[in-house]
């Protein structure tokens, strides 16, 4: 307990520094964030263009749509912000930098993970958190409970720990690999793009995926289910949205059991 | 002269084909996405036959067209300009006895005809396999001529809009945000995420205005058949007045900008 606290220490005083150094041209960071923030934001009015022509996507209205992908994307936001260090793991093990990682006498996971802290990322979280006021205006509203509330706080959370999990298993892929594979770039974006709709609309074997093999689904479209007061998906029982972060921790846990695995195994890329 | 810059080209297209594995990891991300539109449009027409003159087939077949033919007209993120010059490397670039601007358009021409081949085929054959939409249809001859003649052109209006937005890293060093909000735009405009046919009337006939259009959405309509007679040669027009517009753009504002070039020893 006491090594995790002070490891959770070291992590926040690296973050504050990555953070300092970026205030050090805040024109820039100012720019950074608001382009960021234009780009996510045109994509996402971009998507509710769909919904001229047709009126429904398989019983979802607009606002719903909106709402779902509004959150999948503030939960991706955070997983982006904090696991930027993860994302460009393969340039540290091409570079040899790892092995000095190893060297130092702390928890490598931590040193990768706080290695990057992109501020610019808040763009996508502001986008997030706009795009949700937007689906409630389109939705009139939203009957909140407290409990509704707690689902979405609890996915949302949850969702990132499982974002960022993917990004853990490919940075595991280049100890063997040693170029990340764009397999996980494929699961990372592609889950991103696959969690902004509801997963009813796609083929059952792969709504089972993003529910029991990568499950993203917890993350953001059970809660948002139950937000909505929709059903869940396959027949599940409403008490499974209060799952997420069981899934999510869990998940977590095996990619940073499998990252240890890895670590273990790591032979330096020789350069 | 020409000579030279075809070579350039093939080196290009020769350079290209080194990196097989980024290109199949590339294919997995276009097909994935490719699946993930899909899904969305069989969800979509389930409540109406047809929108914007579309049905489900053919908007099957866009959705496939489009993740085969991005990598063609406008590659995400690309930055190779903007690099060298952040690097100084520009100047050797600059001291070749070419120009300077149809020197980076060979080498682009010769990328784009690597995806053509390497991309743009497997991502549309996975599609007809995987959705069963079947080639398009008529096959007429015709049609196939007005979209080999139409992509060369949306491939080049790409090629002088992203030389446009990296050559900005001549007055601003970090100019990657704004490269990655000029080709969203572009991308948006051109009908990447939602087609064209489905805007609303009146966003339509902005588009239609902008040079975007012509990257993929003309040679898109074309393909599909949804363009043919006297307005597909309009298009056609609007396209090449865009692609020259764009091009002298160009060229002027690299006059400018070499103009400002202050080599470091070094």
């Amino acid at each position: 307990m006491q090594e995790i606290l002070s490891d959770l220490r070291l992590y926040r005083r690296l973050i504050v520094i990555q953070i300092r150094g970026q205030m050090q041209y805040k024109l820039n960071i100012v720019i950074d964030i608001l382009t960021y923030f234009a780009v996510t934001g045109l994509e996402f009015v971009t998507m509710l263009l769909y919904f001229v022509p047709f009126p429904t996507m398989l019983g979802w209205r607009v606002g719903e749509v909106a709402m779902l992908a509004a959150v999948t994307s503030f939960s991706f936001g955070i997983a982006e912000l904090f696991g930027a260090g993860i994302d460009v793991f393969d340039e540290t093990i091409r570079r040899g930098d790892f092995d000095r990682v190893l060297l130092r006498p702390v928890e490598a996971l931590i040193l990768v993970a706080s290695s990057e802290f992109r501020l610019r990322r808040l763009g996508r979280m502001t986008q997030g958190m706009l795009g949700f006021a937007l689906a409630l205006v389109l939705l009139h509203g939203v009957d909140w409970t407290p409990l509704k509330l707690i689902a979405l706080l609890m996915g949302i959370v949850s969702g990132s720990f499982i974002f960022v999990s993917i990004l853990l298993l490919g940075a595991t892929m280049c100890f063997w690999t040693v170029q990340t594979t764009e397999l996980t770039s494929s699961l990372y974006y592609g889950g991103r793009e696959m969690l902004s709709y509801p997963i009813t609309i796609y083929h059952q074997a792969l709504q089972r995926f993003l529910l029991f093999v990568i499950p993203l689904a917890f993350g953001t479209f059970l809660p948002t289910c139950y937000l909505l007061d929709r059903p869940l998906p396959m027949g599940l029982p409403v008490w499974v949205t209060f799952l997420a972060p069981v899934v999510g921790l869990g998940f977590a846990s095996v990619a940073v059991w499998v990252w240890g695995f890895g670590v273990r195994r790591y032979q330096s890329t020789g350069s | 002269m020409l000579r030279f810059y075809i070579e350039v080209a093939r080196t290009a297209f020769r350079r290209q084909l080194i990196y097989r594995w980024a290109n199949i990891a590339g294919l997995i991300t276009n097909i994935v996405f490719g699946i993930i539109f899909s899904y969305v449009m069989i969800a979509l027409f389930q409540v109406r036959s047809m929108a914007g003159g579309y049905d489900l087939k053919d908007a099957l077949r866009y959705v496939w067209l489009v993740q085969s033919l991005v990598m063609v007209v406008l590659t995400f993120g690309w930055y190779d300009l903007m690099l060298t010059i952040r690097s100084g490397e520009v100047v050797s670039d600059l001291s070749k006895p070419c120009d300077f601007y149809w020197y980076w358009f060979s080498r682009e021409i010769g990328r784009s005809c690597y995806y053509l081949f390497y991309r743009a085929l497997p991502t549309y054959l996975a599609g007809m396999l995987l959705f069963g939409f079947g080639a398009p249809l008529p096959l007429d001859w015709r049609l196939w001529l007005a979209f080999m003649l139409s992509l060369p052109v949306g491939a080049m209006i790409g090629i002088a809009y992203r030389f446009l937005f990296n050559i900005a890293a001549f007055w601003i060093l970090e100019a990657r945000a704004l490269g990655t909000l000029a080709t969203v735009i572009a991308l948006v405009f051109t009908g990447n995420y939602v087609p064209l046919p489905f805007f609303p009337g009146w966003l339509h006939a902005i588009a239609d205005w902008l040079p975007f259009s012509g990257l993929m959405n003309v040679p898109a309509q074309i393909f599909l058949g949804k363009l043919t007679g006297v307005p597909m040669l309009l298009e056609f027009l609007r396209q090449s007045l865009w692609l020259v517009v764009l091009t002298l753009i160009v060229r002027a504002v690299t006059t400018q900008a070499t103009r400002r070039v202050v080599a470091q020893g070094g």
